[in-house]
C-alpha cells in the first residue's frame, strides 16, 4: 500500500510539472493584458497533436515537433493577440467571449482532423520504465519534469534580468507608468503572448509523451491551470509549481486510493477548498485578485 | 446600456406593441398547422431561448459571464425529474421546485462572487464540471451514468394535453414570455438602476451604500431558477436523461453563442438569437458538418465579438438610430 501511494506521489509530482508550465503560460498573458485566454489549453493541445502527426507520419520522434509546435501555437497564440487587441468596447467581457469562440473553433478542428479518439506515444524508448527504488516512471514523464524545470528557470531569468521580462512585469503592475517610462504596452502584450506560446508549446508535447491526449482534453487543461492560478495566488512562479504539483498529486491520489471517474473532481474540491477558506491562495499574501 | 438607459412612457407602449407581435409571430406555426418534427424543432429553441435570456439577464444586469450554465440547467432536469417520480409531486408543481433547487445550487457558487471578473467566469466553468461528475456518480440518486427513465410526462390540464407538441410549444412560449417580463420588470425597478450604476463603476455604487455583491448574488440566483425552469421542463418534454446530457457543454455554450448574436444587452435579442442559432445549427450546420459542427457556431460567435459585439439588434439599432447612446 505504501508503495502504491509513494508511486501516486511521484506520478503525481511529474504530470504536476506539466500542469504548472500550462498555469504559467496563462498566468503571463493574464498579467500583461488582464485577459484570461480561455483557449490556452487548446494552444497545449495543439502542440501535443502536432507531436502526434509528427510521430505517426514520419516516425520521427515527438521532440521532432518542438519547432513545428512553436511556429504554429506562437503564430496562433499573436493572431489571438491582434484579435483581443482590436475588441474597444467591454474589454474584459468580450475578449474572454472572444477566447472562448477560440477554444470552440480549436477543439472541433481537431475533432473534425482526427476523430475523438485517444492518442498517445507509441516510441519505446518514451515508454520505458525507469526505476528509483521502489517507484518507477515512463522515460518520457521524466524527460517532461526535467524540461519543465528548465524552463520554469528559463521563464525566472527572462522576467527578472531581461528587458522583456521586466517590461512584461512593469506592464503587469502599472500599465500606465510603464508606458511613461517608454515601454510599449501593445509590443510588451504580444511578447507575453509570444512566450506563453512557446510555453503552450513544450507542455503540449511534453503532455504528448507522458499521457494521452483527445481533443475533449484541452478544455480541461484550462480549467486545471485555472485552479493552479487559484490554488497559488498572486503569482510568483515557485508558487504555481507548488500549486501545481499539489493538483498532480491530489489527482494521482484520488486515482489510486479511489477510483478515476473522481479524478477531476479532486482538483475541483481543492479549488473550492481553498476558495473557501483561503480566498488569496496558497502562497498569496496580498488582498484582492483580478 | 443602449437600449435600457431610457424607461419613459412611449417606450412602455411600444415594449406592448412588440410583446403583442411576438406573440402573434409565436402563434404563426400554430396557425399555419406546422408539422411536429418543425414543432419539436420550435420547441428545443424554446427552451435555449429561455436559458439564453436567464444567460444574458446576468450578463447585461449583473455583468458577469456565465460558462456554466449547463450546471443550472442539469440540475433542474433532475430535481424536477424526481421531486415528480420519487415523491409524487404533480409535475406543474415539481418544475418550479427544480427551479428552486438550481437556484439553490447557485447558492454554492456565492464564494465565487468575491472573485472578480475573468475568474468568476472560471469558477463557474468549474462548478458545472462538479455538478456533471456528482450527478454521474451518485447513482443512488440519479441513476448514474444509465440514465433517468421513468419519470412522469407534462399532465392534462382543463382538458389540453401539455404533453403533445403543440401543448409544450405553447407552454414554453409562455414561459419565456413571462420571463422576459420578469426581466424587463427588473430592469425598470430601482434594482435595475442600481445594477445599471454597478455597471458604470462598482465602487463608486458602493459608497453610496448601495450592497452590490448582494445585488449581483440576486441576479445570479435569478438567472440560475430561470435556467433550473428550462432544464425541467425539457426533461418532461424529452422524458429521458443522462448526466452527459443534462450537463453537456452545450447548455453554456448555446445560450453564450445565441445571446451574443442577438444582442445580450437586449430582451428580444437572447431569444431571436436563440432561435435563430438553433435552426441553423440544426438545419444548415449538422447537414453540413456531421461531427464538430460547433465549430461553424464558434467561428460566428469569433466574428460577432470582433465585429459585432452588441449582436445583431444592436447592429440594426445603430443604422436606425444614429449613434445616440454610443456605448464607452
Amino acid at each position: 500500500m505504501t508503495d502504491l501511494i509513494l508511486q501516486a506521489l511521484f506520478s503525481g509530482v511529474l504530470i504536476g510539472s506539466v500542469y504548472a508550465l500550462v498555469a504559467l503560460g496563462l498566468a503571463l498573458a493574464f498579467g500583461a493584458m488582464r485577459i484570461i485566454n480561455l483557449a490556452h489549453g487548446e494552444l497545449v493541445l495543439l502542440a501535443a497533436y502536432m507531436a502526434y502527426v509528427v510521430e505517426s507520419r514520419t516516425g520521427l520522434d515527438p521532440y521532432m515537433a518542438i519547432p513545428l509546435a512553436l511556429l504554429a501555437v506562437c503564430a496562433l497564440s499573436a493572431l489571438l493577440f491582434l484579435m483581443i487587441d482590436r475588441i474597444r468596447e467591454h474589454r474584459e467581457l468580450n475578449s474572454l467571449i472572444l477566447t472562448f469562440a477560440v477554444g470552440i473553433i480549436l477543439t472541433n478542428g481537431l475533432l473534425l482532423l482526427f476523430a475523438s479518439d485517444m492518442r498517445s506515444t507509441t516510441s519505446p524508448m518514451l515508454q520505458d520504465a525507469i526505476s528509483f527504488g521502489n517507484v518507477y516512471a515512463m522515460k518520457g514523464e521524466v524527460i517532461a519534469f526535467a524540461v519543465s524545470l528548465v524552463l520554469m528557470t528559463i521563464l525566472w531569468w527572462w522576467l527578472k534580468k531581461s528587458w522583456y521580462g521586466r517590461a512584461v512585469r512593469a506592464v503587469s503592475s502599472n500599465r500606465d507608468a510603464a508606458m511613461l517610462m517608454g515601454i510599449s504596452p501593445v509590443r510588451t502584450e504580444l511578447v507575453a503572448f509570444l512566450a506563453a506560446g512557446a510555453l503552450a508549446s513544450f507542455a503540449g508535447i511534453a503532455l504528448y509523451t507522458m499521457s494521452v491526449i483527445q481533443p475533449a482534453v484541452g478544455h480541461g487543461l484550462t480549467v486545471k491551470a485555472f485552479i493552479v492560478t487559484v490554488l497559488a495566488g498572486v503569482g510568483s512562479i515557485p508558487g504555481v509549481f507548488l500549486a501545481a504539483l499539489l493538483l498532480g498529486v491530489t489527482e494521482a491520489l484520488t486515482v489510486t486510493l479511489a477510483s478515476s471517474a473522481l479524478q477531476e473532481l479532486a482538483g475541483m474540491v481543492l479549488f473550492l477548498l481553498v476558495l473557501f477558506l483561503l480566498p488569496n491562495g496558497l502562497f498569496g499574501a496580498r488582498a484582492r485578485r483580478g | 446600456m443602449a437600449a435600457s438607459s431610457s424607461s419613459s412612457r412611449p417606450q412602455m407602449g411600444r415594449n406592448a406593441g412588440l410583446v403583442l407581435g411576438v406573440l402573434v409571430l409565436a402563434a404563426l406555426p400554430l396557425v399555419l398547422g406546422a408539422s411536429n418534427y418543425l414543432l419539436g424543432l420550435f420547441i428545443s429553441a424554446l427552451i435555449l431561448a429561455g436559458i439564453s435570456l436567464a444567460w444574458a439577464l446576468l450578463g447585461n444586469l449583473g455583468g458577469m459571464v456565465s460558462f456554466g450554465h449547463a450546471a443550472f440547467f442539469g440540475v433542474g432536469a433532475y430535481a424536477s425529474a424526481l421531486i415528480s417520480a420519487r415523491l409524487g409531486v404533480p409535475v406543474l408543481l415539481a418544475i418550479p421546485l427544480a427551479g428552486l433547487c438550481a437556484a439553490l445550487c447557485s447558492l454554492a457558487m456565492l464564494p465565487a462572487l468575491r472573485l472578480s471578473g475573468p475568474y468568476f467566469a472560471l469558477a463557474i466553468l468549474a462548478y458545472a464540471q462538479i455538478f456533471r461528475i456528482l450527478a454521474t456518480e451518485a447513482t443512488w440518486l440519479t441513476g448514474g451514468a444509465a440514465g433517468l427513465q421513468r419519470y412522469p410526462g407534462l399532465p392534462t390540464i382543463f382538458g389540453f394535453d401539455l404533453s403533445t407538441r403543440t401543448g409544450s410549444y405553447v407552454l414554453l412560449v409562455l414561459l419565456v414570455a413571462l420571463c422576459a417580463l420578469a426581466y424587463v420588470a427588473i430592469r425598470r425597478s430601482h434594482v435595475g438602476t442600481a445594477l445599471r450604476a454597478i455597471a458604470e463603476s462598482e465602487d463608486a455604487t458602493r459608497v453610496v451604500g448601495v450592497n452590490s455583491v448582494m445585488l449581483k448574488a440576486w441576479m445570479l440566483l435569478l438567472s440560475a431558477f430561470m435556467t433550473g425552469l428550462f432544464g425541467a421542463l425539457n426533461a418532461h418534454i424529452i422524458g429521458f436523461l443522462d448526466p452527459d446530457y443534462a450537463f453537456s457543454g452545450v447548455w453554456s455554450v448555446m445560450p453564450i453563442i445565441a445571446a451574443i448574436f442577438g444582442g445580450y444587452r437586449t430582451i428580444l435579442g437572447p431569444v431571436a438569437g436563440a432561435i435563430l442559432i438553433y435552426m441553423f445549427d440544426q438545419v444548415v450546420a449538422k447537414s453540413l458538418i456531421a461531427v464538430g459542427h460547433q465549430i461553424l457556431l464558434g467561428i460566428l460567435l469569433a466574428v460577432m465579438i470582433l465585429v459585432a459585439p452588441n449582436g445583431v439588434l444592436g447592429l440594426f439599432k445603430r443604422a436606425k438610430g444614429g449613434n445616440r447612446h454610443a456605448e464607452a
